[in-house]
């Protein structure tokens, strides 16, 4: 098979700039649109009906008003492919809130068991706002500490350069295309951050490997090799990892779909930022040490000649 | 041991543990739980809010437990599960349950206990309620009890008056339960019980609209200490006991998250989750076959073993009620078919890549095989933190979504040492030296 070699390391000004005006767009939206958070975070209901594929956007906004679902008006209704409906209204009693929900119903003339209603009281989108906070935060401490002990603290916080790329691309994303912000998001967000690592372990798995004996090569040119060499592994190993998580978002429902957009969109960051981000600021960094500056001139002389 | 046989011994390991977890999983609709939210059902989280200012006890709270296991109960909801969460909040699950409205009003209505002359009632249509609720075993799975109207009886005192329940033995070492009251309690109470100790006359313990028992006055109690006998076993006495101490609470019950899901969405979702788990198993298996060739059939069979030990897990923590497939729950199972066909890849990827180096198959297998597995445990590792960190501090259903992805992570490390390691070291010596090009590979042990 032939081997394809990516110059990464000679490259690296354009990835930076690229990775760079990704994460300015992403704050500009963060900034500029905002996050749409889930009612999970600030309260409120979410009614889905099934079995209303030929029901209209129009007639099920009257019926939320023929059945007297508080600020029918406000209520964000969405439709989805299979002709359910999900709506969105601020009411925050779970009693009146299935109420509500089973009036609608009755407008329509369906049956019972169509009706799904989740409803969040009010204070309680705080405890799972905490709750979420602090699992990203311990989870991005453990990761630290984890990859500071087993190999050292300059990979640990290059890795945490490409999560924070990573995160803040994704939120751009969210807000930019206006796609809601649930508990689901944020466990898929945190899984990625696992999972981008997992790629950056991998490539610098590899350029502590080839770097134990360098001669003759800068550490640059080693870590592009070593960027190279695991290349193939980290592009099919997204491969495969994403072809199923697609197919979530293809056939899955709202639940599932909440799980797989955020999911493919980080998966692919995350395999991006590997290769793209962390590993080059690593060997730039890296190749400030002493020992890898006379390494440099060396390799520089050798080619000269 | 030489590793020849100590391979062989790590195939047949895991030949037996599949054969178990294949014996445990199937049929899978039976053996693997369903969540409320694929088998539809409430699912409530309460909290406990103190109404005074002073902060609740650890005692309160158990009590609040006792009413809501008592409620939950009456429902009549086979399955129905109430669990603590965090300092004072409450998860319950009503599965299949039809009137969520009603539901939710009464979890979370304070905790009503009435005491009633029985001989008192006289709508006869409430008597024989109250018969009935007597001779139902409300504890057990129970027929969806109607309530007792209101504005049928008058209670003469209220649970408020009670300081203290609990189970004790009679004269005669069989079950009781001993109350005490406050002086207002006492006295009430004295007044009724000589009222009705000549007659024999009974007292109807109503919880929430449900008749308890019914015990007859033996005689005048004045001090109102009191003990009720009967033949009740001791489970049943210590049920009356919750009962008699769950009235009065000082707090207050608060619903802060409800969700109540439709029978035919849970279905729904099922199904989509699951079409999309195995057109996306297919599809990578697809890849693994097209890109590595026989080397991809190998990870055919490291994903078919990871399946049928995932399977058999969530089957065998189904059983010991500690696993419910939630739809999150099914999204973290399909992310970990990335994750075990990653494994396979890493080793894929190195065997290859030492057998181009000029190794020979045999030691390319053992060498690559031994790196890749550290690079994984590594990766895995990792993201194991992150799915720890989101079971153990995040709140609601993405729990789920962790669980499984743990499960997925710590399979995925004994299939890809126990076998894709195995079966590559294996098949190196034989079938792959024999046609590399049948594995995507060229050459080999000419560059020995």
């Amino acid at each position: 098979m032939r081997r394809i070699t990516i110059d990464f390391m000679g490259n690296k000004k354009y990835l930076f700039a690229f990775s760079a005006a990704l994460v300015v767009i992403s704050i500009a939206a963060l900034l500029v649109r905002g996050l749409m958070f889930g009612i999970e975070f600030q309260g409120g209901s979410v009614m889905t009906f099934t079995g209303t594929a030929d029901v209209s956007v129009e007639r099920m906004r009257e019926a939320l008003d023929e059945a007297g679902v508080a600020g029918a008006g406000a209520a964000v209704i969405q439709q989805t492919d299979e002709g359910d409906f999900i709506v969105r209204t601020s009411e925050q009693d779970a009693d009146a809130a299935s109420l509500q929900a089973q009036a609608v119903l009755g407008v329509l003339g369906l049956p019972d068991q169509d009706a799904s209603v989740t409803t969040i009281g009010p204070g309680w989108g705080a405890n799972v706002t905490n709750a979420a906070l602090i699992a990203l935060a311990v989870s991005i401490i453990a990761i630290i500490g984890y990859v500071s002990i087993r190999f050292e603290y300059k990979m640990s916080l290059t890795a945490v350069v490409a999560l924070a790329h990573d995160v803040l691309i994704v939120l751009g994303f969210y807000a930019l295309v206006g796609h809601e912000v649930t508990p689901n998001t944020v466990a898929a967000l945190l899984t990625i951050l696992g999972y981008s690592l997992y790629d950056t372990v991998v490539v610098f798995h590899r350029i502590r490997e080839n770097g134990q004996n360098l001669v003759r090569r800068s550490f640059q040119q080693m870590a592009n090799d070593s960027i190279n060499q695991v290349l193939a592994r980290s592009i099919n190993t997204t491969l495969t990892s994403l072809i199923p998580v697609v197919c979530l978002l293809a056939f899955g429902g709202s639940t599932l779909k909440d799980f797989a957009f955020a999911l493919v969109v980080g998966l692919t960051l995350g395999a991006y930022s590997s290769v793209g981000v962390a590993a080059p600021l690593y060997a730039l960094w890296k190749e400030r040490e002493p020992r890898f500056q006379a390494l440099k001139r060396k390799a520089e002389a050798h080619a000269a000649k | 041991m030489d590793p020849k046989t100590r391979n062989v011994l790590a195939l047949v390991v895991i030949a037996v543990l599949v054969a178990l977890a294949l014996w445990q999983a199937l049929p899978l609709d039976q053996k693997i739980t369903q969540g409320l939210d694929i088998k539809g059902g409430l699912s409530v989280i309460l909290t406990a809010e103190p109404l005074g200012a002073a902060p609740l006890t650890e005692e309160a709270i158990d009590r609040v437990e006792t009413i809501l296991v008592e409620r939950v109960n009456g429902f009549g909801v086979s399955e129905a599960t109430v669990q603590r969460q965090g300092a004072n909040a409450f998860l319950v699950q009503l599965p299949g349950v039809r009137d969520a409205k009603q539901a939710l009003a009464i979890l979370g209505e304070p905790g009503k206990l009435e005491f009633v002359d029985l001989g008192s009632i006289t709508d006869t249509a409430t008597i024989a309620l109250v018969s009935r609720h007597l001779e139902t075993d409300t504890s057990v799975e129970a027929t969806d009890l109607a309530r007792l109207d209101e504005s049928a009886y008058e209670p003469f005192m209220t649970g408020e008056v009670i300081t203290a329940a609990q189970v004790t033995t009679d004269q005669y070492n069989n079950a009781a339960v001993s109350i005490t009251m406050n002086a207002t309690g006492s006295d009430i109470w004295g007044e009724v019980t000589t009222r009705l100790a000549p007659t024999r006359g009974q007292v109807l313990i109503v919880l929430d609209g449900i008749a308890k028992s019914a015990p007859s006055v033996q005689e005048p109690i004045l001090t109102g200490d009191t003990q009720i006998t009967g033949t009740f076993t001791f489970d049943e006495a210590k049920r009356l006991a919750a009962v008699l101490q769950s009235g009065a609470l000082p707090v207050e019950i608060r619903i802060d998250e409800s969700r109540e899901v439709g029978a035919t969405l849970g279905q729904d979702s099922l199904a989509q989750g699951l079409t999309a788990a195995l057109i996306g198993l297919g599809l990578v298996a697809l890849f693994m076959a097209v890109y590595y060739r026989g080397l991809g059939v190998i990870s055919w069979f490291s994903l078919l073993t990871f399946a049928a030990l995932f399977l058999g897990v969530l089957a065998f923590m189904s059983r010991l009620g500690a696993f419910a497939l939630s739809l999150p729950g099914i999204a973290g199972m399909v992310l970990t078919i990335g994750l075990a066909a990653d494994s396979s890849i890493l080793q894929f990827e190195r065997f290859k890549e030492e057998v181009r180096l000029g190794k020979t198959f045999r030691s390319a297998a053992k060498s690559g095989t031994r790196h890749a597995i550290g690079t994984s445990i590594d990766a895995d590792v990792v993201t194991l933190v992150s799915a720890a960190a989101i079971y153990l501090f995040a709140i609601g259903p993405v729990r789920g979504f962790a669980l499984t992805l743990m499960i997925g992570i710590t399979i995925d490390i004994i299939v890809m040492t126990l076998f894709t390691r195995t079966t590559i070291v294996l098949l190196a010596e034989s079938v792959v030296a024999k046609a590399p090009a049948l594995f995507g590979m060229k050459g080999g042990d000419e560059h020995a």
